[in-house]
This record gives structure tokens, sequence and C-alpha cells, in this order.
């Protein structure tokens, strides 16, 4: 299995490299030695994991945020990051696709290797990063424009020339919207519901073709009907992406994800890794002691 | 891994032994679900977090509703053992009337049974457990079903016991009290091995109940002699022969509570007998 690319993304360094195949695609060439975010030479990355941590730490100044977090992220999967207020779940999560270089005084050490790549390498684009690792919120946030327009400023942005017709419908029918909106298209993406708006949101960071959809307490702001209904979009668009989400409600960790990441925090108050493990054994019989605490909500 | 917060111990007064008399010996009487509440339920700051330790502690609405169930499990427990005291000495006493208390008052294990069963969906639904909670739950639903199915042996034993003790006597089988002895020691070791979740007391149960099949065989040859010997005592024989069948069943159900407590204690589901 290949990585699935948007057709209309610039491939790098097109002439004279070999080793590129039509399904690779690296970051702009706009430094020299730029990293290939895909692994070159690879075709079949099945097995690999697409993210792999190593002794990953995340620092806010002199603080350290999270410490020495190594786990891998499988392909198709969907992995669930669980734990405690302020246990650095959504600075793990926001490494993923070097969101936090927005903040000054982030900075990171070890490494975030996405498809054998550390996304820290000097060379990487962190813009080309966030296309292919796309990020949904806590509060659905739709641009102030149409619905059509959500799901089509990615595309132009990028500089799609294709059907943007079709790429807007492809998209929203994936995040499962489609039906509710198609009448009305042109109507603004504010005046959907909650649950809608997530979704355009879902459609938005879909219509660029990412590889990996990163979700911070996505159902956190939707009533519990609109959130059984991201659950089961999250299921859907599994067999397509890989999917990351950071959660409070162990029930959905537990309902929605294949593998379930523990993280609490040090007495240094650094978020660090408990247990990972499969979600049905997390939940039935987990190894340690404190996740035990923590799920059964014997915590605190 | 211990789950005590305070060392059960052994009540006099309540009896920790088999029953012995008609007065049910619940294992883990009232205090009993103390004993079985939460690790660390005193201890919130085990796990570091942000927030502090103040407020309602967190689940004493759970952890009373498994109280709650468990103390009815374990009085389940406590009627069916005194059910199968009454069902061996109706047997061995030719008590009809024995027997047809035994008979009756197995509706009320029956009803403490669905009342067991209610009350763990509608903590299942509402307290939405995990990890060692659901598996306690699971459990206590388990042994609920399998104690209810031990009455009915009790039952079938009284019935087989009036049956006899409107023919002509024969000698007992001297295996058969031994079996119901045992029976009843087992299903109270099981049911303290479940106060206590002791996996390590579980697992000898289930060893124990080869001692059951032993003496199983040896009143099926018994039988088979004396049907051989004098074919007018083919009946009682073969009555006696399903009292003995009936005890031999209960062992295992009894097994099956010891292998709830071993996936209660280590998530693992494994057949051990």
């Amino acid at each position: 299995m290949s990585i699935k690319l948007a057709p209309w993304i610039r491939k790098p360094n097109d002439a004279g490299d070999g080793a590129m195949t039509e399904q690779t695609v690296g970051v702009a060439p706009r430094e020299k030695g730029a990293v290939n975010l895909s692994s070159s030479t690879s075709t079949d990355i099945g097995l690999e994991p697409v993210f792999e941590l190593r002794d990953f730490s995340a620092y806010y100044g002199s603080f350290r945020a999270v410490r020495q977090i190594s786990f891998s992220v499988e392909r198709n999967q969907i992995t669930a990051i669980i734990g405690p207020s302020g246990c650095g779940k959504s600075t793990l999560l926001r490494s993923f696709n070097r969101m936090n270089d927005l903040v000054p005084s982030a900075r990171v050490s070890g490494e975030v290797l996405y498809h054998g790549v550390n996304l820290y390498d000097p060379g990487v684009d962190p813009v080309e990063v966030r296309r292919r690792i796309g990020m949904v919120f806590q509060k659905p946030n739709p641009f102030p424009k149409s619905i059509h327009d959500n799901v089509a400023f990615g595309p132009r942005v990028a500089g799609y020339k294709g059907d943007m017709k079709a790429l807007v419908e492809e998209s929203l029918r994936r995040a499962a919207l489609w039906d509710e909106v198609r009448d009305k298209l042109n109507t603004p993406g504010t005046s959907l519901s909650g649950g809608q708006q997530q979704r355009l949101c879902i459609a938005r960071a879909i219509a660029v073709e990412p590889d990996v959809i990163l979700m911070d307490e996505p159902c956190s702001a939707l009533d519990p009907i609109a959130t059984l209904r991201i659950e089961e979009l999250m299921r859907e668009l599994r067999e397509n992406y890989t999917i990351v989400i950071v959660t409070h409600n162990m029930q959905q960790a537990a309902r929605v994800s294949d593998t379930t990441a523990f993280l609490t925090m040090g007495d240094d108050r650094a978020g660090y890794l408990v247990e990972m493990a499969p979600t049905e054994q997390l939940f039935t019989r987990p190894a340690n002691p404190l996740t035990e605490e923590y799920i059964t909500g014997r915590f605190g | 891994m211990s789950h005590r917060e305070e060392p059960m111990t052994p009540d006099p007064a309540k009896g920790t032994g088999p029953a012995e008399t008609g007065q049910p010996t619940p294992v883990g009487p009232a205090g009993a679900g103390t004993a079985g509440s939460r690790p660390n339920g005193d201890n919130p700051a085990a796990v570091p977090g942000d927030a502090p330790a103040t407020g309602p502690r967190p689940r004493a609405t759970l952890d009373s509703e498994v109280r709650t169930i468990k103390d009815d499990v374990l009085r389940l427990g406590a009627l069916v053992e005194v059910a199968l005291e009454r069902a061996g000495r109706a047997l061995t006493d030719r008590d009809a009337d024995l027997a047809d208390r035994v008979r009756w008052d197995d509706a009320e294990v029956n009803d403490l049974q669905r009342r067991v069963s209610n009350a763990i969906a509608v903590t299942l639904a509402t307290q939405q457990p995990m990890a060692r909670d659901l598996r306690e739950l699971l459990a206590l639903y388990h042994a609920a079903a399998e104690l209810e199915r031990m009455g009915d042996y009790a039952v079938n034993i009284a019935k087989l016991a009036q049956q006899l003790a409107s023919e002509p006597e024969i000698p007992m089988f001297s295996q058969i009290p031994l079996m119901e002895r045992l029976c009843r020691s087992q299903l109270h070791a099981a049911m303290r091995a479940l106060v206590d979740v002791s996996e390590a007391d579980a697992r000898a149960v289930c060893a124990n109940d080869d001692e059951l099949d032993r003496l199983y065989d040896a009143v099926y040859r018994s039988a088979m002699e004396v049907m051989q010997a004098d074919p007018s005592r083919v009946p009682q024989a073969t009555h006696l022969l399903f009292v003995a069948h009936h005890l031999e069943r209960l062992g295992d159900r009894v097994t099956n509570i010891g292998e709830d407590v071993v996936y209660l204690a280590t998530g693992q589901i494994e057949d051990l007998n």
C-alpha cells in the first residue's frame, strides 16, 4: 500500500530524481538538501508505522511539557491519547504536525519520525507537514465562508486545478455531510449545527488529501448524537487515513480507537507515557496500576 | 495485586466453615463489601495530577453499588450452601419434609439471582465501569448464574431424597456424604476466594475438584456392583448415582466460580477444570 497523495501537489526535484515515484512527494525544494517526506524508495509501507516517536520531549521555554516519549502510530488505525488534564496530550498531538512551532518558546528534543523522516529535521517544510497531517480542533472552526468555499479553500491555496465541484462533493461525502448540505452549498458554514460544522471541518481537512488526521477533543463541544456520528465517521475514515485523537472522554477512546496511549504527569509536571496497548486490552486489563486507577476513575 | 484495604478477619460468630446448621453462614456478610472495595480509595494522590485531592471521592457511587451486588452474591452463596446441606441431610435422614423445604426455598435463590442480574445490568449501563470494575461485575454476574444453577442441583438432590425415602432403604454409599461435604467446603472456599479476590485460593479450589471426580467414580462403581448383585435395588442405586452425578456437576460449577475469580484477579480467561 502506498501513501495516497493529491495529484495536484507539485513533485519536488522532478527532473533527475530517479528515486522518486509518482506517488512520492517531498517538501517544496526551497532549501538545499530538502527532506523528502515519503520514504523515497518504498512503495509498500503497509507494515511501517506512520509515526515513530523516539525519546521525544517538548518544552515551552524551560518547562518540559512532555518527557521522553517513545511509541509508534500504525497506519490506518485510530490511536487515542488519554490522560488527565495538563499531562501534555495536546502538546504531544500538536507535535505530530509541528503546530507547536507557532508557539514562540516551544522546542523539542528527540525525534518524530513520519514514514521514517524526522519531522523536525531542518529541511522539512512545516507547511507541507501540515498539509499531509491535518488537524481538527475541539471547537468547530469553519471559515466565515460558504460551505463550498470552506472545503475548496485548502485545495485552492495548494493550486488545485482539477474539478473543484467534484472534489468538494467527494470531501463532503467522505465526511458524511453531503446529503445534509448538497442543496445549500452556498450558505455560510457557520449556519450549520455544531456536529455538522465539525464534519465540515473534517471535510475541509480531507479536501487536501492528507495522510493523517489529528483530532484534538473533536467532540467535546458536541451533543451525544453528534458525537456518535463523528465517532462512526472516524471508523469510516480509518479505511483511508491514519487518525490520532486526543480525548478526555475515556468511553469515546474505548469506543473508537484501536490503540490507546495513557499519559500522566510526573513529579516534574512533565507528561510521560505510562502504557500503550490495544484498546480492548487497555480498558479491560491494563498492565500498569496507574492506568488502572485512571480508567476506573480512582484517579485524583 | 492486592485489592484489600484491610484484611478480612474471619468472624467466628458468623462462621466461616461449611454450614453445619440450617442457618445461612455468609462468607462475608455485610462487612464483606468493605473488604472488597477499591484499592487506593483513600489514596487519590497515587497518580500525581494537577487537580487537588478535594471534593467527592471519585466512583463512590460505583463502589457502593458493587459492594451491594457483591454482598448479594455472597448471600446467594450462603443460601446455596444451606440448601445443599439440607438436601444432603434429607437424603441421609430420609427426611421428606426437609427435602420439601429445600424445594420451596429455592425460590429465594432464584429471586436473589434475578435481582443481582438486574442490579449488574443497571450498574453497567449507568456507571460504565472499566478494567477491574468491569471484570468484577462480569465475574459476579457469572458467579450468580452458577450459584442459581447449583441451587437447582440441590433441589434435584432433594427430589431424589424424597424419592428414595419412599423406596425400600438400601445402605448409603459412603462416598455420597463425603461428596456433599466436599461440595460445600469447595463452594465455601470459592466464595472466600471471591471475597478476597485471591487467585491462589481460586486455583486451589479448581485443583480440589479432582477429589470430587474420584469420589463420583467410586459411587459409580459401587452402584454398578449393587445393581448387578441385586436387581431389586436398581431403582435406589440409580437414584443414588443421580445424586452423586448432581454433586459432581455442582462441583464443576464451583470451579467455574474459581475461574471467575482468576479472571477478576488477572484479566485472563482460563479453563481450570
